[in-house]
């Protein structure tokens, strides 16, 4: 009942997402974001038919969590592009440390895997999905951090993006590292807890890209040429205080 | 799939650092009060928000408190110890607020150049937070033995700090001029 009703609330707020999307043109604008939010819509309307048929689910479930996530990835790099595109500094710094975190999870998970044999036989969902979920919030935290250092301002329609994405994949990560420990079972109350979380993303994504909302337009000034106003700036007041102390020099 | 510690602790980093940025503001607005009309660099003297090196060697001396204690008046000394433990504590709050403007002054720069180098980033990053730390570490120091005890350690911080000026201000410099390079031969 209470999974019914928070699949309900979800598919409800995703329609409401699109139709908003469609609406303010932000499909155009953001095509994977929005494109991610279709296929979990449709496979939401789907779980459910789909759920009374034990094998055809197994199929169902692995499809669309793989799917999802590589829509979710796709969606974060459109993300990048589209937050950085005025920035070819901080893009530049971002896709070398991105490629770094790639390249280090690669090797890590390649070493890890080595010493257990048949590893793909053993491997549970929760642990893969658990990893996959875990370089994506790695992937969220190093863009963050970039964001922050180099001051990118942001309009509101990508930062919903990003908080969104970012709040969800905490849960998740937190909930999986339960789940993969064995503190936290199937069926319990934390099984609830992703779906909320999911829909709690879906409502902060819905106020942030309720309408339009351009990205300010960095200023694109040559440092030198603002290093010689300042320099003229600074000259003439140094004049002005001169003309000053010479007027009360004539003055006594 | 890491432990519930670690998945705990990121998930916290992650959760901050999204609240830091989703409260921040307007980044515009920041910057356009952030802008100024003061030369940011002298040619002559380096960067006129930092005191030069001799200013922090003085400030720290142990010659001055040498005289004051010669003196033997405990009310001399006890003035001397705190007015120039007040003006040691104002250098170095306004070396780190020199060095935060200097830093921030590079990432508004750096962050539209095309061509960013990752390893000279890295090494100015460096350079910020080790300032920084012997800056935080010096507040300490000067409150708890005195000025006059970190001499040494004060004129390193104010050398440094210039370098990292200097070096700040040829990097921006050379930006600025592959800018301009750019700028007349798209015209």
């Amino acid at each position: 009942m209470i999974s019914l009703l928070i699949l309900s609330a979800g598919i409800a707020l995703e329609l409401i997402l699109l139709t908003r999307g469609v609406q303010q043109r932000l499909i155009r604008r953001y095509p994977a974001f929005y494109s991610y939010i279709g296929f979990v819509l449709v496979s939401d309307i789907l779980v459910y038919p789909v759920h009374f048929n034990k094998h055809i689910y197994l199929y169902f479930y692995w499809f669309t969590e793989f799917l999802g996530l590589i829509l979710g990835c796709l969606a974060l790099l459109e993300f990048y592009r589209a937050a950085l595109a005025s920035y070819p500094g901080t893009a530049r710094m971002a896709r070398a440390l991105l490629g770094i975190l790639f390249v280090a999870a690669m090797i890590k998970t390649v070493i890890k895997t080595m010493n257990v044999y048949e590893w793909w036989f053993y491997a549970t969902p929760v642990q893969v999905e658990g990893l996959l979920r875990v370089c994506q919030l790695l992937a969220i935290l190093l863009l963050t951090v970039l964001f922050l250092f180099y001051s990118i301002p942001f309009g509101k329609n990508l930062r919903g993006i990003l908080l969104g994405f970012g709040l969800y994949l905490s849960w998740s990560v937190i909930c999986l590292a339960f789940v993969a420990a064995g503190v936290a079972k199937a069926q319990s109350l934390w099984s609830y807890t992703i779906p909320i979380s999911y829909v709690l993303t879906l409502i902060v994504w819905t106020v942030h890209l309720w309408s339009y909302q351009p990205n300010p337009v960095p200023d694109r000034a040559i440092p030198l040429e603002q290093d010689y106003l300042r320099v003229a700036a600074a000259t003439q007041r140094r004049l002005q205080t001169a003309r000053g102390h010479l007027a009360k020099a004539v003055g006594s | 799939m890491i432990s519930i510690t670690l998945a705990i602790l990121m998930c916290t980093v992650a959760v901050l650092s999204l609240a830091l940025l989703a409260t921040r503001g307007s980044s515009v607005k920041r910057e356009l009060a952030f802008r100024t009309d003061v030369p940011l660099y002298d040619e002559t003297t380096g960067d006129p928000s930092l005191c030069p090196p001799e200013f922090a060697a003085r400030i720290f001396s142990p010659a001055d408190w040498a005289f004051v204690s010669g003196e033997r008046s405990p009310e001399v000394a006890r003035l001397f110890r705190h007015e120039r433990r007040v003006v040691a504590l104002v250098w170095v709050h306004q070396t780190k607020t020199a060095i935060h403007r200097i830093m921030r002054e590079h990432t508004r720069v750096s962050r539209q150049s095309p061509d960013l180098n990752l390893a000279t980033e890295a090494k100015l990053l460096a350079h910020y937070l080790k300032l920084v730390a012997i800056c935080d570490l010096l507040i300490l120091a000067i409150q708890s033995a005195g000025p006059s005890r970190v001499g040494s350690l004060a004129t390193y911080a104010a050398s440094l700090s210039q370098s990292f000026a200097d070096a700040q201000h040829a990097l921006a410099i050379t930006t600025a001029a592959r800018d301009l390079r750019g700028a007349s031969t798209a015209h």
